[in-house]
């Protein structure tokens, strides 16, 4: 992903000379996870900010170019640091479209890492995503895999709103998916149906698409999966579809179960499918703790977890 | 007899012996990380000195809120090494019971704070804690440690403005090690990072970090200053990076340009000089004491080594005083059989 990302980028500023990429050690260092190498000394030092450490400088900084003209891709170095830029996102951010009532917009991607499986502990783990999908004026996306990296990433640069684009560091370097040359895009709000089944499904995004689909793979399921790709507005057409499929619904995330995600697809489903359903609707998520640094591995949803959900969707 | 002011020759040689504890458990716990016994680690070589010259002035009284490059800090305050290893291991005699990454400590009882990885964050508080220790009578000053690239943060500026509006006796002390990850000093800031407090009143003062000698007289003055009620106080401590910024970092990406492997920065090196110069200690005891920390260093580890980790499902507690249902259910989850 690492590289399909770093490719997508250098495409991007090649493409268009008002590409800005700008955040803390993205410059010389290409970033600490690597997916801004080499741009500097392609694109030079007005191109590629090496910023000072403050993220709510970035980002506020970020936002103003977008406002005047400019496409900046900002990187915050790790999705747990992005706090201090939470009221520009919020206040700002979502709602310079609305208030002045069309007249200017924010063409804003920030990218950052989440998600744990690093042994990064408490602030090198978090899944902050339903903090950003509470906010209407926001976008919010996260690839599975190379190839809906490149293409969700073009797809929002293509936009003329701003876009969280969340990447699931533990996929940085898993994924073997082969990438097309060249700029492609995938649709933003729509979703992926990774496998039909008729069974159950499992509705998933982010860095647990891996672990669903060899949990499917593993015990033979007869799971429809979908991979949501964006969560914020989410593809509530797929949703319901395979619901009323299937009518036993897993939701599989690594945020924390409380007024996550899953609460969100819940609610949808019950709105609009609930005559469908043979089964209660199961999540299974992280645990509503903060990101412990020992017995990571008890936090994150696995297999186990996931099949005794399957089990009582099955069996109920 | 004193050594130089009034450093006694005994001072001196604790002084170095603890900067040799410091460096070895560093170099212990890289090689730890490297054999997966230890997670991770951010290296503290080469900030030795000035860590040592703060806790050899702070009082027991003083609450230290220090980031996660202060080993040799913990270590002259008196941090048992034990109680090092067990957050480095996350053990289950781990006070903080394996919840924070390596180097990321909390010696309640030696009046060190919490260390938290996000930079700065724990500015504003040292002077909430001023407060409550004026408000409350209590003796002793509110010292924070941080590096260069955390003065940038808003968290930096804020804790500044609201230690001078309300006089609290906060002394700010930046130890710039030239680096913050790849980015030099040189790019975080055009302004004199001591020089950062003048804006909201609060005086500053450069002194060389890497010198003991330096360092104590520098941060006498600022350790004065704080103490006698005037306020905060920001002290910028130049010093040097000697290794990566973490192990997880390579700096061969962005230190291409320097000249010198960097052992000419080396502050325990400049102290030993010094002392074999002034005749405080010969090569020989200089061998000992080596091979004594070293000694202390292996061994204490192995100790340490043999404890076993937590329980998984405490992981549920401490989230709050009483569990909510959440937790509780959740728990309940994770142990279920399979
Ligand atoms: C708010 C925040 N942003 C980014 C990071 C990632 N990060 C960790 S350490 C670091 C550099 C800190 O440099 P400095 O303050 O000079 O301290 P040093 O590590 O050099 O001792 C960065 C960018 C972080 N931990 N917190
Ligand atoms: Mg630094």
């Amino acid at each position: 992903m690492v590289q399909s990302l770093n490719g997508s980028i250098d495409m991007l500023m090649a493409e268009d000379e008002k590409v800005i990429v700008m955040g803390e050690d993205v410059g010389r260092d290409g970033g600490v996870f690597r997916v801004t190498d080499n741009l500097l000394n392609k694109y030079g030092d007005e191109r590629v900010l090496d910023t000072p450490l403050n993220e709510l400088a970035i980002i506020g900084m970020a936002t103003g170019m977008a406002m005047y003209g400019l496409k900046p891709i900002a990187e915050i170095q790790f999705q747990d640091y992005i706090f201090p830029a939470f009221d520009q996102i919020v206040n700002n951010i979502a709602k310079i479209r609305y208030r002045t009532g069309g007249r200017f917009s924010v063409p804003l991607i920030i990218r950052t890492p989440y998600g744990g499986g690093v042994r990064g502990g408490l602030y090198h783990s978090q899944s902050g995503e339903a903090y950003f999908a509470h906010t209407a004026g926001l976008t919010v996306v996260t690839p599975s895999n190379p190839y809906d990296a490149r293409g969700l990433l073009v797809a929002a640069s293509r936009r003329n709103d701003p876009v969280i684009f969340l990447e699931p560091k533990r996929l940085y370097r898993a994924g073997k998916t082969e990438v097309p040359d060249g700029l492609f895009e995938v649709e933003i709000g729509k979703a992926a149906r990774l496998r039909e089944g008729d069974e159950l499904s499992i509705i998933t995004y982010g860095s647990m698409v891996p672990t669903v689909m060899s949990t499917v793979e593993k015990n033979g399921l007869n799971a429809d999966v979908l991979d949501l790709r964006t969560i914020l507005p989410m593809d509530v057409d797929a949703i319901i579809t395979t619901a009323r499929k299937t009518g036993r619904v897993i939701i599989v995330h690594e945020a924390p179960r409380t007024l996550g995600v899953g609460a969100e697809i819940s609610a949808l489903i019950a709105e609009r499918a609930v005559d469908s359903l043979l089964a209660p609707i199961i999540r299974v998520t992280g645990y509503d703790i903060p990101y412990p640094y020992s017995h990571e591995e008890f936090y994150l949803p696995d297999e186990k977890r996931i099949m005794r959900a399957v089990d009582r969707v099955i069996k109920y | 007899m004193a050594m130089v002011g009034n450093l006694s020759n005994e001072q001196a040689i604790t002084a170095y012996r603890n900067a040799l504890r410091a460096r070895a458990l560093d170099m212990k716990i890289i090689s730890a990380q490297r054999q997966g016994i230890i997670g991770f680690h951010v290296p503290s070589q080469g900030q030795e000195i000035i860590q040592i010259a703060i806790s050899m002035l702070s009082d027991k009284e003083d609450l230290i809120f220090s980031y996660y490059r202060d080993l040799a800090m913990l270590l002259q305050r008196g941090v048992p090494l034990s109680m090092i290893y067990d957050q480095l291991l996350s053990n289950s005699k781990d006070f903080q019971k394996g919840r924070q990454m390596p180097d990321h400590f909390s010696f309640k009882e030696f009046n060190f704070s919490t260390v938290q990885s996000p930079v700065g964050a724990h500015l504003p508080l040292t002077v909430g804690a001023a407060y409550a220790m004026r408000y409350s009578k209590k003796k002793g000053i509110v010292i924070a440690t941080f590096g260069d690239g955390a003065t940038s943060t808003s968290d930096f500026h804020a804790a500044l403005s609201m230690a001078s509006v309300f006089n609290l006796g906060v002394l700010f002390i930046c130890e710039n090690n030239g680096w913050a990850i790849s980015v030099p000093t040189s790019k975080q800031t055009k302004a004199d990072i001591y020089k950062k407090g003048a804006g909201y009143g609060i005086p500053g003062k450069r002194v060389d970090g890497n010198d003991l000698i330096a360092s104590l007289a520098g941060l006498q003055e600022a350790f004065d200053y704080v103490r006698s009620g005037k306020g905060a106080y920001l002290v910028e401590a130049v010093t040097y990076r000697m290794g990566p910024h973490s192990t997880s970092d390579d700096p061969k990406k962005y230190r291409v340009d320097e000249i010198t492997d960097g052992s000419e920065n080396d502050p325990i090196r400049r102290l030993e000089n010094l002392m074999l110069r002034m005749g405080v200690l010969d090569s020989a005891s200089i061998q000992s004491m080596r091979a004594q920390a070293k000694e202390e260093i292996d061994r204490t580890f192995e100790e340490r080594m043999s404890i076993p980790p937590t329980e998984p499902e405490t992981i549920f507690d401490d989230v709050y005083e009483n569990p909510s249902w959440i937790q509780e259910e959740e728990r309940r989850d994770m142990n279920a059989p399979d």
